[in-house]
């Protein structure tokens, strides 16, 4: 059995997992990252992809609006080429309870939001497609974060700093020696070789998952899982985050996010054991829709794209509650008080917004375990692509000769790293997904740097595959590209294509009506009718090897 | 403007039943709102191959016999066997007049290779896809050259060789692999890694090339007797380039087709438009007829969007506008309507059993039998329950058949448009 030895084992490769672990190598701790699937697979890439301005929490939970603020002002400093610094209206409708608009202005004065009335007028003018018939608006420094781009500047930073990361590799126990935790058992999801990794701290940050972790070092912990549903709008429909003024709802925001729009979120509770099954619900989708409508009526005769849920991760404190009730609120947990089992830290709870200082809280903890005496550096370090202002002038002047579209989606989605990426040799930049602008070279590069096993971890890391074709076409070519890089087999290739098509398929499935239809039944056509991949038979593991 | 017959959809199904028209002297129009689903397909033309669960069909007409008799609402049913081979030769025939070949194997199937290297029962391919000299190489267990262009993205020669290689009709079967460089045509503002088959298609519709072309498969081949590549040999002049490249190189050539647009189904489109024009027929491209006018159970007339208020007239109409996919069927949130003139539509009222939980599933998905209800005569019924009798539905607008699973969406359009126009000939006579 192949054996690690390391100071820090972190659990989870979402923004919680992959920014201690770049907190730990920031202090110089090394440090080994284990994730059972992809890197943002979970509960990270599952959200819509919200900049808080906190003022949605400001009524219901002070603390966490005062968190968020802090945290989205850090954030817009150090992860640059993740955020889109649109600027959110909160707007009231004719059905709505005015009296929530005075309440939201009285709360962000005190948890420190910046939040100004404006005419409705004004708001027209700042957002043309929102519902003209609103009564009342609210301007909040509200964003956009792209979560993919955000986990995998993390996770890339750490492993400059010489981190170890381990994805598809699945957790199977915490090895204990007496009352410590002292390692993982682990096993490689894709090869299934497996391994142990020895740590002076484990840190616990897989989330909702965290339950099970917990659970095999023998303690218990209690996860609250709720399910949130979210529809992707096939344009650009907004350019600020438009919010619902009123009680925390369903379906009360649209988030913009480079070529779409999302709709968010409903609340439903789910069983524990039902958390890797989760599906989008037919009525959640009419929820959203019609909720979204609202607030902008193009919504209406916009094409759906995709739908998809994500699992909250809160953890219970007692009794059942609504999901929507709960506080979002950061829960670390030290287990040597707790349950009386050394060397392991769970950190739960929170949000994406406020990854950084989860990570800082357990890296600190972390730290004070193994007795490293170096202070949190990550509200001051910018992440890799983000050490600059970008200028999107400059990068196309830089690289003349290129399309100044190709420059310009490669600028936006690995900030300054674009001088990594691109150069001027035809094969470089030529496209591979027309839909969202990914290049030959754009594929290269993260194939062999951002730790992309299938074609599903590289639409995470390059948005391929996610515009208005769903992949129709660059995901046969991503195949070839996988082969043509040594990044995997011809028979891997194969199977991750089919891996991918059905990982797109979930997604359409619920909304599968019109274009969405027509879209289908073209991909369809091409990759049963022309290709006969359903046909393709998969011997058993390393066969090909 | 006045037709003796007004066909809506300029696809497979609408220029056969177009070309069997205007052959017997009937004035014809074809009204296209855009390309043929021919730009999207494999360029064979596939009768039946699939019985389903993975059992390939042979011998298809012998199989239709049996189908037909538990199947009534197939398409095929309601044309009969035997007017499916009909329809069948006599568009093999057609196609001959305008310098397409189209190999088949008698009544049987035979196996055209994928993009991705699996192989599909088809009924008739174009002789470079496959032919009687490649049967015999491939009988004597010849050596393959699977040849690609440097840097052309829609098309991975090794995706599909471990494919091949697995199945037992390949086995002892040698396949090598080799790689050809875009002659400098000189084009310096095209970025050559982003060409499409229809780019490398046109530079091969020149002969300037193909010496230079014909050393490279040379030098790339080795010592195989066949080479395999990409769908390439041109629109226009393909069958003369083949055969030259062929003398040339002394090798078999073997296209094989790739990600869209397919040069092997342009060929066949402009075949079709080519034979229907020197017939007289009238091909209206980029337009959409809207709707029509009804009185008494039959169309009398329909309106297009450029058309404005001049109506066309006809005796006959021929619905052949094709799929979702096309724009033949419409679905909504939970409805599916057909959008032109609102006939009656057979699909599921709920929605979640549209299609199946899988992408690949065993037994497709059941969106693709949706289609327009007709009768035994192809004559469709509108939505408030009156028949039009001078309407006829054909081709993939059809329900009660799976091309996909099946394997039948060629012959179901040939046959289908075919009958269409036998129906409307009588009719007149």
């Amino acid at each position: 059995m192949k054996r690690i030895e390391t100071e820090a084992i972190v659990i989870g490769g979402g923004a919680t997992g992959a920014g201690t672990l770049r907190d730990l190598s920031l202090r110089g701790v090394r440090a080994v990252l284990i994730e059972k699937s992809d890197i943002a697979s979970g509960t990270t890439g599952r959200n819509h992809g919200l900049l808080h301005s906190g003022t949605r929490y400001a009524v219901n939970d002070l603390e966490s609006a005062r968190e968020c603020i802090r945290e989205n002002k850090i954030l817009k400093k150090i992860a640059r080429h993740c955020i889109e610094d649109t600027g959110g209206l909160f707007v009231t409708l004719p059905e709505d309870d005015p009296s929530y608009h005075g309440k939201l202005i009285e709360h962000c004065k005190y948890a420190g939001i910046r939040c100004e009335e404006v005419s409705v007028q004004e708001a027209l003018r700042i957002e043309p497609n929102l519902n003209p018939n609103i009564l009342a608006a609210l301007r909040v420094p509200d964003g956009t974060i792209d979560p993919f781009r955000l986990t995998s500047a993390n996770v890339l930073d750490a492993q400059e700093r010489g981190a170890t990361v381990l994805t598809h590799t699945g957790v199977s126990g915490i090895i204990r020696e007496g009352d410590r935790a002292i390692g993982v058992r682990c096993r490689d999801r894709r090869t299934g070789v497996e391994l142990e990794v020895f740590g002076g701290i484990i840190v616990n940050a897989s989330g909702v998952w965290g339950q099970e972790i917990c659970a095999s070092a023998g303690i218990a912990l209690r996860m609250f899982p709720s399910k949130g549903s979210m529809v992707i709008i096939d344009y650009r429909i907004n350019n600020v985050v438009v919010n619902r003024c009123r009680v925390p709802s369903d379906g009360d925001i649209i988030v913009p996010g480079d070529t779409v729009s999302l709709i968010g979120t409903t609340s439903k509770k789910v069983e524990y054991d039902k958390i890797d099954e989760i599906t989008v619900d037919e009525d959640e989708i009419a929820t959203l829709l019609e909720s979204g409508e609202k607030l902008i009526p193009n919504v209406s005769r916009t094409r759906v794209l995709r739908a998809y849920c994500g699992v909250r991760p809160l953890i219970a404190v007692s009794g059942e509650m609504d999901g929507r009730e709960i506080s979002r609120g950061i829960v670390l947990i030290d287990h040597e008080r707790r349950d009386s089992v050394g060397g392991l830290i769970t950190i739960a709870g929170g949000k994406l917004m406020t990854y950084r200082l989860m990570a800082e809280m357990a890296a600190d903890l972390a730290c004070a375990k193994l007795k490293v005496r170096k202070k949190c550096r990550t509200q001051k370090t910018a992440l890799p692509g983000s050490e600059r202002k970008l200028d999107q002038a400059k990068s196309v002047k830089f690289f003349t000769g290129i399309p100044n579209s190709v420059v310009g989606s490669t600028l936006y989605r690995h900030g300054q790293r674009i001088r990594n990426i691109l150069h001027r040799e035809k094969r470089n930049y030529g496209l591979i997904c027309e839909c969202e602008m990914v290049t030959e070279g754009e594929i290269e590069y993260a194939l062999k740097k951002l730790n992309v096993k299938d074609i599903v971890d590289l639409r995470r890391r390059t948005r391929i595959g996610m515009g208005p074709c769903q992949g129709q076409l660059c995901a046969y070519r991503a195949a070839g590209l996988f082969v043509k890089y040594d990044s995997a087999t011809s028979a891997e290739s194969n199977k991750m294509l089919v891996d991918f098509l059905e990982e797109r398929w979930k997604g359409i499935k619920p909304v599968l009506w019109g274009d969405a239809l027509r879209e289908v039944e073209f991909c369809y056509w091409i990759y049963q009718g022309l290709f006969g991949l359903g046909d393709v038979r998969f011997p058993e593991e390393g066969e090909d090897r | 403007m006045r037709y003796d017959c007004v066909i809506i959809g300029g696809g497979l199904s609408g220029l056969t039943c177009g070309i069997r028209l205007a052959e017997k002297g009937a004035r014809c129009a074809v009204i296209s709102t855009g390309m043929s689903a021919l730009h999207f397909s494999s360029g064979s033309i596939d009768l039946f191959g699939n019985e389903g669960e993975g059992k390939i069909v042979f011998r298809p007409f012998e199989y239709l016999e049996k189908f037909i008799g538990s199947n009534p609402l197939h398409p095929y049913a309601r044309c009969g066997s035997s007017r499916v081979r009909e329809a069948l030769f006599y568009f093999r025939d057609q196609l001959d007049l305008e310098d397409i070949d189209l190999y088949n194997n008698d009544d049987a199937n035979h196996f055209h290779v994928t993009t991705l290297g699996t192989l599909k029962p088809t009924f008739f391919s174009q002789r470079s896809v496959f032919n009687e000299k490649i049967r015999l190489a491939f009988e004597k267990k010849s050596k393959i050259a699977a040849l690609n262009f440097e840097g052309y993205r829609d098309f991975y020669p090794e995706l599909a060789v471990i494919n091949l290689k697995r199945n037992v009709l390949f086995r002892n079967i040698e396949i090598s692999s080799g790689k050809i460089l875009y002659p400098d045509y000189g084009d310096p503002q095209r970025n050559p890694f982003e060409y499409r088959s229809i780019d490398i298609a046109r530079i091969f519709d020149t002969e300037r090339y193909l010496e230079d072309l014909a050393a490279q498969i040379r030098t790339a081949a080795g010592d195989a007797a066949f080479a395999a590549m990409p769908a390439f040999l041109g629109i226009t002049n393909f069958k003369r380039h083949h055969q030259l490249l062929q003398q040339l190189t002394g090798l078999l050539i073997y296209e094989i087709p790739t990600l869209p647009p397919s040069i092997l189904g342009m060929r066949i489109d402009n075949a079709l438009k080519s034979r229907f024009a020197a017939l007289g027929g009238v091909y209206i491209a980029g337009d959409t007829v809207r709707g029509g006018t009804i009185a008494g159970g039959r169309l009398e007339s329909v309106f297009t969007e450029n058309g404005g208020s001049s109506a066309l007239y006809a005796g006959s109409f021929v619905l052949a506008s094709g799929s979702f996919f096309s724009g033949g069927l419409v679905s909504e949130f939970s409805r599916v309507r057909e959008p032109v003139f609102g006939l009656r539509v057979y699909s599921h009222a709920e929605r979640s059993k549209w299609h199946a939980q899988e992408f690949f599933p065993r037994n497709g998905h059941p969106f693709l039998e949706f289609g327009v209800e007709t009768d035994e005569r192809f004559n469709p019924l509108t939505d408030d329950g009156q028949r039009l009798g001078n309407l006829y539905c054909t081709g993939a607008l059809l329900p009660h058949y799976n091309p996909i699973r099946e394997g039948s969406g060629g012959g179901v359009a040939v046959s289908t448009g075919y009958r269409a126009a036998e129906l409307i000939l009588a009719g007149n006579r």
